[in-house]
Order: C-alpha cells, then structure tokens, then sequence
C-alpha cells in the first residue's frame, strides 16, 4: 500500500538529512579550526572521565556535538522544493502539499539543533508531524457506536462503482466480529443486480437484510430497515444507496430524502484511492452538497501513490475511517494515522 | 448422488455474476493503465526527436487526418502535467526523465491488477467447475426420476 509515496519520501527524506548535513559541515569548520587549548569548556562538560588527556581528534569531536547548528531557509530551498514535486507527483492535492511544506519549514528552519542530534531524526521529526497534521484524527467507529444511542444508522454514499456495496459487507463483518448487531438496508434499488449483490453478501456474513424490489423508494426500504432495528434492538444499520453523481440534481434530491427520512447518524463517503486527486475533488463536492461526517477509501491497496489518502482529511475537513485493501471481507482496515506515518516513514522512524 | 441444492446453485451463479462485474472493472483499469503507458511511450518518442532535431519543426495535427509544419517556440521548456491538477515546466531531459518513471510505476500497477485479475479468474473458474457438476447432478436426478 502506498510503495510509491514510500519510497518517494525516503528519497526526500534522505535530500533534506543532507541538504541539513551540508550545512552543519559548512558551519563546523571554525570550531575544528578552535585550538585545543582554548575550549576548556566543552572539554569540561564532557561528563565521562578520561584517565588519559583528550586527543585533539576528541576535543574537535566535542566542541562540534556542543556547538549549535541553526538550519536556515537556503539551506533547505532546494529540498524542499524537491519535497513539493515529490508530493505533487504522488497526487497528493496542492493545499495539502502547502500545508506540508510549511510545516516541515516551521519545525526546520531557524531552530537551533545541536550538531551532534541525529539529523535523520529530525527530518523523520517534520515530516512526521506534517504528515499527522495534515491526516487529522481519524474516526474510531467501534467508540462512536458505543458511545451513541442505538440503533446507529450509517448510511454509504459516493459515485457509481468504487466499491460501496462491497464495503458495507467487510465493515458489516468487521462490526460484527466486535460483538455488534448489524442489520443492511438494500437502498440501491437503481442498478441492476445491485439487491441480489448486497444480499448474497449479507448472507455470506451472517448479517439480517432487509430489501424491497428493484426500483422501489429507497427512502421506504431503509425506513423499515430502521424500524427493523428498533424493534429487534440492533446495534447498528448500515443503508446502502445507489452510486450517483453530484452533478445530478434528482438523484442528490432522492439522496435528501432520503436523510430526511431515515434521520443517519452518520453519513459516509465511498470513493476508491486509484482516483487519486480526482476522489478528493468528488469527496469535496459531495461534502458541499449533502455532507458527509467520515470517508472510506476503497482500493488502497492498488494505489501506489496515496494522494487521496494523504489529502482527503486536510481538504473536506472530515477524517478517513477506513481503507478498503482487498477482495476478502476482512480486507478492510480502520484508519490510524500514526499507523500509515510509521508505515510510510519506515519502522526505523 | 445427491442434487446440489437449488439455493446453492442460484448463490454460486450470483457469485459468478459478481466476480464477473469485478474483473470488468480490473480489465478496464487495465486499458487504461495500458492507454497511459503507450500516451507515455509516444511522448517520450516526441521530445526525444524534438531534442535531437535541429529546427524543432513538428507535424501537428489538426484533425481529420490534417497535419501542419509548425516549429516549436522553446523545445526545450516542456510543460508537464505532475498530478493533482498540477503542470509545472521542466526541461526536455527532465520530462522524458519523469514519464520514464511514470512509465515504471504504470508497468508496476498493470503487474497488480493482472495478478488480481488472475487470481478472480481462478475463482470464477472453480466456481464455474461446481456449477457445471451441479447442473449434471440436477440432470441425472431428473432422468433418474422419470
């Protein structure tokens, strides 16, 4: 998942360890040219004890590790430039780039680091807190559940084919297997074989469905899903709805409705992250229109660049909950920000 | 031998009706990853000639199998579409130096979805295997009974 902006950013993050070891080599020849004679200070806050007189290899060691090194803007320029390409290249949208580069920027520029700190550290430092400002908290939806009145009704929307009746099933299964009930609404009752899809994979789960026939209201078949769930006190209902677009007024109108009479606790964004900066766009554009509280990418694990994943949080302002990663029903992964930032900085980070 | 199951025969061609849906998608990203790949091929053909000849002179064409001669303004500033609806300039060598890349990662996508697609083959083909069993089992209970 993500190789790409992986190996991307190693590459970034090893121009600017150097670009920040060139300027430390830059800065330390004065002290090495200090003689030895005239630091006692440094010498004396070496805390070891040495037996024997310090060695002027020694004493040039200890007045570089104790001398400060200030990172300035020029040093770095160029790195981080490189850092900009490299996030556009991976897809990653350009507010979100900004945003990177200027946190990387803040946490590097003009503090005074000691030279003797590990630079990789401090490069891994910035681009770590960049990274996890910029992919928010993430949604834990097995605390919201427990936390909130049941039934909790979540109902699934996004553009046509990106995997959202799919999703429901793995996230019906991964909520069953926390100990919850789950009940789905067939609400797609647009498509073709959209019922029989999401009903042989409720069966296959193990998860009650309730449907009605093809072209019914959807709004109807996912009133009695919640009536279902009330009065069977299930955990959790979780509505599927036909792919749409944005730009179509009656099906976003049909969408309306559709809240307005199943009242969800949550509403819930489907696009898979192979659409790259394209996802982030539509995401955008459905979180203007009919709002959305949490987004799931499907996909991920076919995306080598992971732009959407990376800028999707920063830009509609709503946390990615989970990462669809496979075929299989347990291909789904909740979203943890530190998680992905490790991953992607390498376990060494 | 016992029939298979009406159910289980109607189940297993949902499942077959299913996957079928998946590997078309699969196939599409597959042109798509293909379509790229030869786009990128093309263009690195382009610049390459366009560094090498001297009066930077292209056929451009305008449709309807219409070309011109034109000459290229500044062969050598390429403007270069990067991602999330960037362009940014480069030079020739650093363009063609990019869709190299590109081109990588694209062969490395296709390898993928080729191996998903695959492996969702194998599956629909085991599946088309207990169908066909299934059917002949129907068939020769109903013989049986009549």
């Amino acid at each position: 998942m993500f190789g790409g902006l992986k190996e991307k950013l190693q590459a970034a993050r090893n121009r600017l360890g150097s670009s920040i070891q060139g300027s430390a080599a830059a800065q330390a020849p004065p002290a090495a040219e200090t003689k030895p004679g005239k630091a006692p200070q440094p010498a004396a806050s070496q805390k070891t004890p040495s037996p024997a007189a310090p060695s002027f290899t020694d004493k040039v060691k200890i007045l570089i590790v104790d001398r400060e090194l200030v990172v300035s803007e020029k040093d770095l320029a160029e790195a981080l430039s490189e850092l900009e390409m490299t996030l556009l290249e991976c897809d990653v949208a350009l507010q979100v780039t900004d945003a990177i580069i200027a946190s990387v920027r803040t946490t590097l520029i003009g503090k005074h680091r000691k030279i003797g700190s590990s630079i990789d550290d401090l490069v891994v430092g910035a681009l770590k807190s960049a990274l996890l400002e910029v992919l928010g908290t993430g949604f834990d939806l097995v605390q919201y559940i427990k936390t909130h009145p049941h039934p909790v009704k979540i109902l699934f929307t996004g553009v046509n084919g990106t995997g959202k009746t799919t999703t429901i099933a793995k996230i019906g299964f991964f909520l069953k297997k926390q100990g919850f009930t789950v009940v789905i609404g067939a609400g797609d009752t647009y498509r073709a074989g959209a019922i029989e899809q999401i009903g042989v994979h409720a069966e296959r789960i193990g998860i009650k469905i309730i449907q009605h026939q093809e072209g019914a209201d959807p709004s109807a078949v996912l009133f009695d899903t919640v009536q279902y769930a009330v009065s069977h006190k299930i955990d959790v209902v979780l509505a599927d709805t036909a792919g749409r677009f944005h730009t179509k007024s009656n099906l976003m109108n049909q969408l309306e409705k559709i809240k307005r009479v199943m009242k969800p606790d949550l509403v819930v964004y489907v696009d898979e992250a192979v659409a790259g900066n394209d996802a982030v766009v539509r995401a955008a554009e459905f979180e203007r229109t009919v709002g959305a509280d949490a987004v799931v990418l499907t996909k991920a694990d076919m995306d080598s660049r992971g732009g959407a994943a990376i800028s999707i949080a920063h830009t509609i302002g709503k946390p990615l909950m989970f990462l669809g990663t496979g075929q299989g029903y347990d291909d789904i992964i909740p979203f943890d920000p530190v998680q992905v930032v490790e991953e992607l900085l390498g376990s060494d980070a | 031998m016992q029939p298979m199951d009406q159910r289980e025969l109607m189940t297993l061609q949902h499942y077959l009706k299913e996957y079928g849906q998946q590997a078309e998608i699969f196939v599409s990203q597959l042109d798509m990853l293909e379509n790229g790949r030869m786009e990128a091929h093309a263009a690195i053909e382009a610049l390459e000639a366009l560094r090498e000849s001297e009066d930077a002179v292209v056929l451009l064409q305008i449709g309807g199998g219409a070309s011109v001669r034109a000459k290229v303004l500044e062969p050598d500033k390429i403007l270069l579409s990067i991602g999330a609806e960037v362009v940014v300039e480069r030079s020739n060598k650093d363009a063609v130096e990019y869709l190299k890349e590109r081109l990588i990662e694209m062969e490395a996508s296709q390898k993928r979805v080729s191996e998903t697609l695959n492996h969702l083959q194998s599956q629909m083909n085991e599946i088309n295997k207990r169908l066909e069993s299934g059917y002949q089992q129907s068939a020769a209970a109903n013989q049986d009974q009549d």
